[in-house]
């Protein structure tokens, strides 16, 4: 018999919807069946949470409470510096029980970056952010899921005009073996797809070669380990042909060639998974919302799939299975 | 109303398409083939559809029980090689698009509606063929001619498409971002009442103020402006993950233009594969296409959709007419 997984939950900014979908989410039976849940964070903010979202405090009986406190909880849907510090402080405190190995996955409700900004991020999103304070030096990627199709990319936050630049044989042959490896948890020998770079995938170089000279290669050395992949393909094409399940994973070359189409196909339900550190992470696609934030409508959707996602990724890792059988 | 349509590459689905649409009823406008009538009468022949197809002159009216054909005569069927790669067949395509490109010039036709050419086949006689839009843009002597990819939900127009991305980038000038917008401004008014246009970002969260770059500050937010001042009805540049979001699902806007190729076939591709008509913005003609591609798997078998070319002909039609939505 496998155990539970030990999962980190925070309730992300009090600003936005963070805490009231997170009492959403506790309220649903399934939670505590499927995971040995702790709560991190300050009590008022989730209890606040629950009283927005109409849940009974109940939902948070018996769980373990790990206490981070914030001064005092400020005005939802604005902008707060103090909230912004407050979930950085969550993010350390969490990254210190990972070290310890406390936690199988982390999952976080809706963080503002830019209130962590305000607050003193040196990292540019909270993903770097992990893997700074986890001490993780080598490929970290964010994987999108949206309607069981998962999208990875090879370059982030850069412009545009810098991405071509960027983009190695090695660098995306590791995008590509990252997903495979974290994807094979839940589905085996995934089908993976790879994008091309240019319109019609530069149609035989005709238009760039981006394709011949990088994507190619890494493609040919993906294969050559053993993981489906192919490709490269025109990117319009090959988003339809993935959302019709021809393919189970795609690797993009750049934010927005990926972005446009998972937020299109799946903004309610969107999850993004943080892969290459020591723990699955996961927390909603969506933001936190500033336009509803407050009023009780929030939806839970989003972070159920990211409780799901989280839950079966760490159910099937090494490490997990490790701590199993020791016991 | 008359409209001409090409029959594009005869390897290709064009030949089945246009005659499975005319047997089914399917066109409800009186129209000219630009083709071959040989190449027409074998295909109908083979796939056992029973059309009356008559050698046809555009002096004449186009005559609604019939497929009338501006015959080429450059191919005779023993030239026709389905689903392969045809020189001949490339040749007579570019023929077809050219004669059928002159006669809107001329207004002998209303607008002209093409069925896909293979672009390889093409450029085995032609090697300076670069695009079916390309080449009626040269005979049209313009300059600035963009695809406006309309659906029922969404309309998007580039500011530039076939070309590499890192050429793309840098077409991304105010000046082209205006000449897109204003002619997005004067196609979308046509297709939809009280139209609501918005302006994609090139970066990232549209450079989210300038730290995943500058061109939003510099060339689109510019050209934003100046439409704004014109009183365009045009808003941004948006980041454009959520823009396509908020456009379709919380309907904000009719028509988004785009900074590249793949910005907007991406989404409209997955909103609508089949629906999705391509239109071509900045010609002194009405031009619009099926957006697929020749189909050499399945060609000549009967099964390619009319549904793209029955899109393409009530766009051309509405387009033509000037009229609203």
């Amino acid at each position: 018999m496998s155990a539970r997984p030990r999962l980190l939950l925070l309730a992300g900014d009090p600003t936005g919807i963070g805490p009231e979908i997170t009492a959403k989410l506790l309220a649903l039976p399934e939670t505590r069946e499927a995971a040995e849940i702790t709560l991190l964070g300050d009590h008022h903010v989730f209890r606040a949470g629950a009283k927005i979202a109409g849940t009974p405090e109940s939902v948070f009986d018996g769980l373990p409470f790990v206490e981070e406190r914030i001064g005092q909880i400020p005005a939802v849907a604005h902008l707060s510096c103090e909230a912004g510090a407050f979930t950085l402080a969550t993010l350390r405190r969490a990254c210190g029980l990972i070290r310890d190995g406390k936690v199988d996955v982390l999952l976080f409700a809706p963080l503002n970056k830019q209130a962590m900004m305000l607050a003193g991020l040196e990292q540019e999103d909270e993903m770097h952010f992990f893997a700074h304070q986890l001490g993780v030096t080598s490929l970290c990627s964010e994987i999108n899921i949206a309607a069981s199709l998962w999208t990875t990319r090879v370059t982030s936050h850069v412009p545009l005009k810098d991405v071509s630049g960027l983009l190695t044989a090695g660098g995306i042959f590791a995008a590509i073996d990252q997903v495979n490896s974290m994807l094979r948890r839940i589905k085996p020998e995934p089908r993976i797809a790879v994008a091309g770079f240019n319109p019609h995938a530069g149609e035989g170089g005709l238009l760039g070669r981006e394709e011949i000279d990088v994507i190619a290669p890494a493609i040919e050395r993906a294969q050559a380990a053993g993981i489906l992949a192919s490709g490269p393909y025109p990117p319009d094409t090959m988003f339809v042909r993935a959302r019709k399940g021809e393919f189970d994973a795609v690797v993009t070359m750049y934010h927005d060639q990926g972005q446009i189409a998972t937020k299109l196909i799946g903004f309610e339900r969107g999850v993004t998974l943080q892969s290459g550190l020591p723990i699955p992470v996961v927390t909603p696609a969506h933001g936190t919302a500033f336009d509803i934030a407050g009023k009780g409508v929030a939806v839970a959707s989003a972070i159920l799939e990211a409780f799901r996602v989280g839950v079966a990724a760490a159910r099937n890792s090494r490490v997990h299975d490790a701590r199993a059988l020791g016991n | 109303m008359r409209l001409g349509i090409t029959v594009g590459d005869s390897s290709g689905v064009g030949p089945e398409i246009l005659l499975n649409a005319f047997s089914r009823g399917e066109i409800r406008y009186p129209f000219f083939a630009f083709g071959d009538y040989e190449v027409l009468t074998l295909c109908a022949e083979t796939l056992g559809i029973s059309v009356p197809i008559r050698r046809a002159s555009l002096n004449e009216e186009p005559h609604p029980g019939e497929i009338g054909v501006i015959d080429h005569a450059l191919l005779t069927s023993t030239d026709v090689t389905p689903g392969e790669i045809n020189a001949a067949s490339g040749h007579a395509a570019r023929a077809y698009v050219v004669s059928a490109t002159h006669a809107a010039l001329e207004r002998r036709i209303d607008a002209m509606v093409t069925l896909p050419m293979n672009k390889e086949a093409t450029q085995l006689s032609d090697p300076d063929f670069t695009g079916h839009t390309e080449l009626i843009g040269a005979i049209c002597g313009s300059k600035d001619v963009t695809i406006m990819l309309a659906s029922e939900e969404l309309i998007v127009t580039h500011v530039s498409t076939h070309v590499s991305l890192a050429e793309a980038i840098r077409r991304v000038r105010r000046d082209r971002i205006e000449r897109i917008i204003d002619l997005t401004c004067d196609a979308v008014a046509r297709l939809r009442d009280s139209p609501r246009i918005a302006v994609a970002g090139l970066n990232p969260h549209a450079g989210e103020n300038g730290l995943f770059g500058d061109e939003e500050i510099r060339e689109i937010a510019p050209a934003v402006a100046w439409a704004k001042e014109r009183g365009l009805p045009i808003e941004g540049p948006f980041p454009p993950d959520t823009l396509f979001y908020q456009a379709v699902r919380r309907k904000r806007f009719d028509a988004i233009v785009c900074m590249y190729h793949d910005q907007g076939h991406v989404p409209l591709k997955l909103l609508d594969f089949e629906g999705g008509v391509n239109v071509a913005l900045g010609l002194p003609i009405v031009r619009t296409s099926v957006d697929h591609g020749t189909a050499f798997d399945i060609a000549w078998k009967g099964i390619a959709s009319t549904r793209p070319l029955i899109g393409a002909i009530d766009m051309a039609v509405k387009l033509a007419s000037g009229a609203g939505k």
